[in-house]
């Protein structure tokens, strides 16, 4: 990989906070497949992806945007309005599925584009931008319904691919995969996730660098609601039915597992390998404290705490590493430097 | 003018749905009814101006919904041990202060960043509440609602302890030394610790405030109800973000006034009785708020990209 | 590379993790006891805890195991996962209230081919991804009870209001929908004025209801269909001093809503005794486990509560009751 200097330097850390995650998630697989006789076969595994692949989606595409320094808190409303809108092509626009899927893909990235020329040609935080969208996608959704009216009964052929296998797994998990590497090619192989990242150090930096800022930004939130809407129809598909509050608080997993992931929300430092170990490790969690016979809400309180020490983790041998190096540098005068 | 663009442009957005609804709906000023919601948004205001303050200092707080409901909880069950008011208050607000300061070490302690440890003590403290107390409505004494007075009055106390709050707490940004600090910190860290300020402690404090003040407002919310929801205060964070946002305070720190956030808290405020009164269908709701949210920060861009920032 | 590596590894991992248990025999691992899994449909709200603790009561008298978990936030998609979760897990029954009908009928399905019993109580599911449906009372019948109630108490004529827990929610618009038809039916000379969702927030339940009163001056009652929104509602009315003026009725329990019945705020509070819902799920579910419970039978016989009729595939729990200023003291949940 060609990196600048600071960027060695940082993702070096990186490096390690994804080992401790892989290791947390072997010990959370061991664990669980110790406690739950069910936990370790095949089917619970593709369970546990069938499962995480909507959140996951909008991970892969949320890790691009915090690593510009950005977030998009619209995502999970996005996903809702998108299966809505397909639901209401297919059963009220007349449209066959595959018609429908793709106006809705075209709906994902227009409304990815709106937040991404707010963000980018007025130059607003993206934080309050989508904070807005947030609101607005949903209230469209439900204005949409009038929050009632839901859409189910859709055809065998669309289901196949959110409850049947293919080529002996889960069919959405191939779609997944197939975003996967495409997101991790762009953002550890390309410009675009090169200008992403000094974006995320220093969007003036970059800019004076000659990097076209704006526009490298735009892509990366159109791209998000793009494959937003593509987790909307994953959803529908799972699911059998659409309705105006389909993905509500997916934004947050997602956020999470990115975080969790090693990026660092002040943008600038993350990886794509990082956040893939992130989902890994919400969703086994999910799944398997229900092997564990453990109540739901053990769930949240141990992503919540599984996040605290995965960054304090990666930041107090920083902050030791840090210390050190001053006290090396100006010695207290009234204690003697201490020896290690 | 432009210095307090924001404010102004809030404030006449605000007179212009007023304006409006005095045409459209002047039943919405009848006084009683209007007493009564404003008094429902004592707390929020409390709440939001603690949210303020810390988006001042560029830290955020997402865990104020969860600890509103873990101090609102708390804070019945004392009372249903027979605890006078007179502790209640102070345990309400100590309570709220430790949840506070838990944010505040990992912030300022460990360095780490807010949005995450707010995002993760948001979720523990609202599982662990539901988890321990299992949705149950706690029953307060029948004594405790209103303090014992008369409902007129006790609303006017809650809502002047609530505008006591805001007006103590905008003084004090503006004119004592200590919100000074807040601003140089917000503004810029590494400035203001080369200028001798101590820009952790100040961020500590910060979250403690917040928290107390979350504390603070659970008994302005008790007060009014003779049960406490153990899932109130869910949603608290994004209404009082978006007030705090729409009010002109910069997310980025360093910038906005408390007066802008009471004005933003009060127009996203009498969107939904507003609403209810044009006789408008409420799955419009959602997505009026968004627009207004939308356009609260286009003014400001569309200004800053005509004037420069 | 490294990271390429570590990539590989953690495959390896699920690799044999996946090869190393292979699925066990069917049926529940502990020592053969019958393992019931009860689903609400969400966690934290003191209507399903009722259920739970008669549920309780029924596995220990029949020494069963039971799994009691649901979803903690709003997002539909959550059933299904656990459902599909408790299928892995291999439990013997899936007894489950459905938050939407046709979303977890996908799942239920999937349940009943993998050979496991399901019934649903609470709110049903699609008739073929289920043996029975625990019927407390159907949907038509609640929202004709609260219509009715509502008639009688106004009688027959004047404004009123529904305050639900959201729009989306499938059984609060199930419900709503029976209203309305009901209304269009009998009684022509009363109107729905306006729908307000609360977000199951007792809270926002009080505020919507203090906007309503005074938007809609000749308002005479105010339906509550989700259980925050009965104590709130009656809050927001007696602080309005309309007491008596405007009714205030609804679902809940009677716990929340003593107070107010007892002062005379509240009117009605419609529900059944979900004590009994959960204790008769229970039952019922460990009886088609058994084989003592088939299709086609006509009454089923509970060990604690007597015998109930069984009409076509639903099993009838009774009439929902009405609590009132004269029989609340009786009940305590």
């Amino acid at each position: 990989m060609s990196q600048t200097p600071s960027q060695s330097g940082s993702s070096k850390g990186a490096l390690r906070h994804e080992w401790v995650l892989l290791m947390v998630v072997a010990l959370e697989w061991l664990y669980f497949n110790s406690v739950g006789p069910r936990f370790g076969t095949l089917e619970n595994s593709f369970d546990i992806l069938r499962h995480s692949v909507e959140i996951g989606l909008l991970a892969l595409v949320m890790t691009p945007i915090i690593i510009s320094g950005g977030i998009d808190l619209s995502l999970g409303s996005l996903l809702g309005l998108c299966a809505v809108v397909f639901g209401k092509l297919w059963r009220d626009g007349g449209f066959s599925p595959a018609a429908a899927a793709t106006c809705t893909l075209a709906l994902g990235a227009v409304a990815g584009g709106l937040n991404a020329s707010l963000i980018t040609w007025l130059r607003l935080p993206p934080l309050i931008v989508t904070l807005g969208t947030y609101s607005l996608f949903r209230g469209l959704a439900e204005a949409i319904t009038h929050g009632a009216d839901t859409f189910t009964n859709f055809p065998d052929a669309f289901l196949a691919l959110g409850q049947e296998r293919f080529l002996g797994v889960p069919t959405q998990a191939h779609l997944f995969i197939l975003v996967a590497g495409v997101m991790w090619l762009l953002l550890h192989r390309t410009t675009l996730g090169r200008t992403v990242r000094a974006i995320g150090f220093s969007p003036e930096g970059a800019r004076h660098a000659g990097l076209p800022v704006g526009r490298r930004l735009a892509s990366v939130y159109v791209l998000a609601g793009l494959i937003a809407a593509l987790a909307a129809i994953i959803y529908t598909a799972r699911l059998g039915q659409a309705r105006a509050d389909a993905g509500t608080g997916y934004e947050l997993f997602a956020i999470t597992a990115v975080v969790l992931g090693g990026t660092s929300i002040f943008g600038g430092i993350g990886t794509l390998h990082g956040t893939l170990l992130g989902i890994a490790a919400i969703a086994i969690l999910n799944n398997g404290l229900v092997h564990a016979r453990l109540p739901r809400e053990a769930a949240g309180v141990l992503t919540g705490a599984l996040l605290l020490l995965a960054l304090s983790g990666t930041v107090i041998p920083q902050l030791w590493n840090a210390r050190r190096a001053r006290r090396r540098r100006h010695p207290a005068p009234a204690s003697p430097s201490s020896p290690p | 003018m432009s210095r307090h663009f924001r404010e102004i442009s809030v404030v006449a957005a605000l007179a212009l749905v007023l304006i409006g609804l005095a045409f459209a709906a002047p039943g919405f000023f009848q006084p009683q009814p209007l007493l009564s919601l404003v008094t429902r948004e004592a707390p929020t205001l409390v709440v939001a101006s603690g949210m303020a303050l810390v988006i001042i200092c560029r830290q955020i707080d997402i865990s104020v919904g969860s600890q509103f409901a873990v101090c609102g909880v708390l804070t019945g069950l004392l009372a249903s041990l027979g605890w006078p008011v007179a502790t209640l208050v102070p345990a309400a607000i100590a309570a709220g202060a430790v949840l506070g300061a838990v944010n505040g070490t990992l912030v300022a302690g460990l360095q780490l960043p807010s949005i995450v440890v707010t995002l993760a003590t948001m979720v523990t403290w609202r599982e662990a509440l539901r988890w321990w107390r299992q949705g149950e409505f706690v029953d307060l004494p029948v004594k405790l609602q209103w303090l014992g007075l008369s409902q007129r009055t006790g609303q006017w106390l809650l809502v002047a302890t609530a505008l006591m709050v805001l007006v103590v707490l905008a003084l004090g940004l503006r004119h004592l030394a200590a919100g000074r600090h807040c601003y140089a910190v917000g503004a810029d860290a590494e400035a203001a610790r080369l200028a001798g300020l101590r820009p952790r402690r100040v961020t500590f404090l910060a979250f403690v405030l917040v928290g107390a003040l979350t504390g603070l407002a659970t008994i302005l919310n008790v007060l009014q109800s003779p049960q406490v929801d153990p899932k109130s205060g869910t949603g608290l964070e994004l209404k009082t973000i978006a007030a705090v946002v729409v009010g002109g305070v910069s997310i980025a720190g360093g910038r906005g006034s408390l007066w802008g956030v009471f004005a933003g808290l009060l127009l996203l405020a009498c969107v939904s009785p507003a609403l209810t009164h044009l006789r408008v269908e409420a799955y419009w709701e959602k997505a009026i708020q968004g627009l207004i949210i939308l356009l609260a920060v286009l003014a400001d861009g569309v200004r800053m990209r005509k004037t420069g920032p | 590379m490294k990271n390429l590596l570590g990539l590989a590894l953690s495959a390896c991992l699920l690799a044999t993790g996946c090869t190393k248990s292979p699925p066990a025999s069917a049926g529940a691992d502990h020592e053969g006891r019958i393992t019931v899994a009860l689903l609400p449909k969400s966690k934290g709200n003191a209507y399903f805890i009722s259920c739970k603790a008669g549920a309780e009561k029924a596995a220990q008298a029949l020494g069963i195991d039971l799994l009691f978990d649901g979803p903690t936030d709003t997002d539909p998609a959550k059933q299904n996962e656990i459902v599909e979760n408790w299928i892995t897990l291999g439990v013997d029954v899936i007894a489950a209230a459905c938050d939407n009908r046709e979303g977890i009928s996908t799942a239920l399905r999937k349940a009943q081919d993998r050979g496991i019993k399901v019934i649903t109580y609470d709110a049903d599911a699609l008739p073929d991804a289920r043996t029975f449906f625990v019927n407390q009372a159907t949907p038509e019948g609640i929202a004709h009870a609260l219509m009715d109630e509502a008639a009688r108490l106004l009688n027959r004529e004047g404004e009123f209001a529904i305050i639900l827990a959201t729009l989306t929610a499938a059984n609060q618009q199930e419900w709503r929908h029976h209203i309305e038809a009901r209304l269009a039916e009998k009684y022509p000379k009363m109107t729905l004025v306006a729908v307000r969702p609360c977000d199951d927030l007792k809270d926002k339940a009080q505020s919507e209801a203090t906007a309503l009163l005074s938007a809609h001056p000749n308002l005479r009652l105010l339906m509550n269909i989700c259980s925050p929104a009965v104590p709130g509602a009656a809050e927001a009315v007696k602080q309005a001093g309309k007491v008596g003026q405007v009714k205030v009725i609804g679902l809940g329990l009677p716990n929340e809503n003593r107070r107010y019945v007892k002062e005379g705020v509240t009117d009605s509070v419609i529900l059944w005794k979900t004590e009994d819902l959960g204790y008769l799920t229970v039952e019922a579910a460990v009886a088609l486990a058994k084989g003592t419970l088939k299709p086609g039978d006509r009454t089923f016989k509970s060990g604690a509560l007597g015998e109930f009729e069984i009409r076509g595939d639903n099993i009838l729990l009774g009439e929902p009751f009405v609590f009132n200023r004269e029989n609340i003291d009786q009940f305590d949940f």
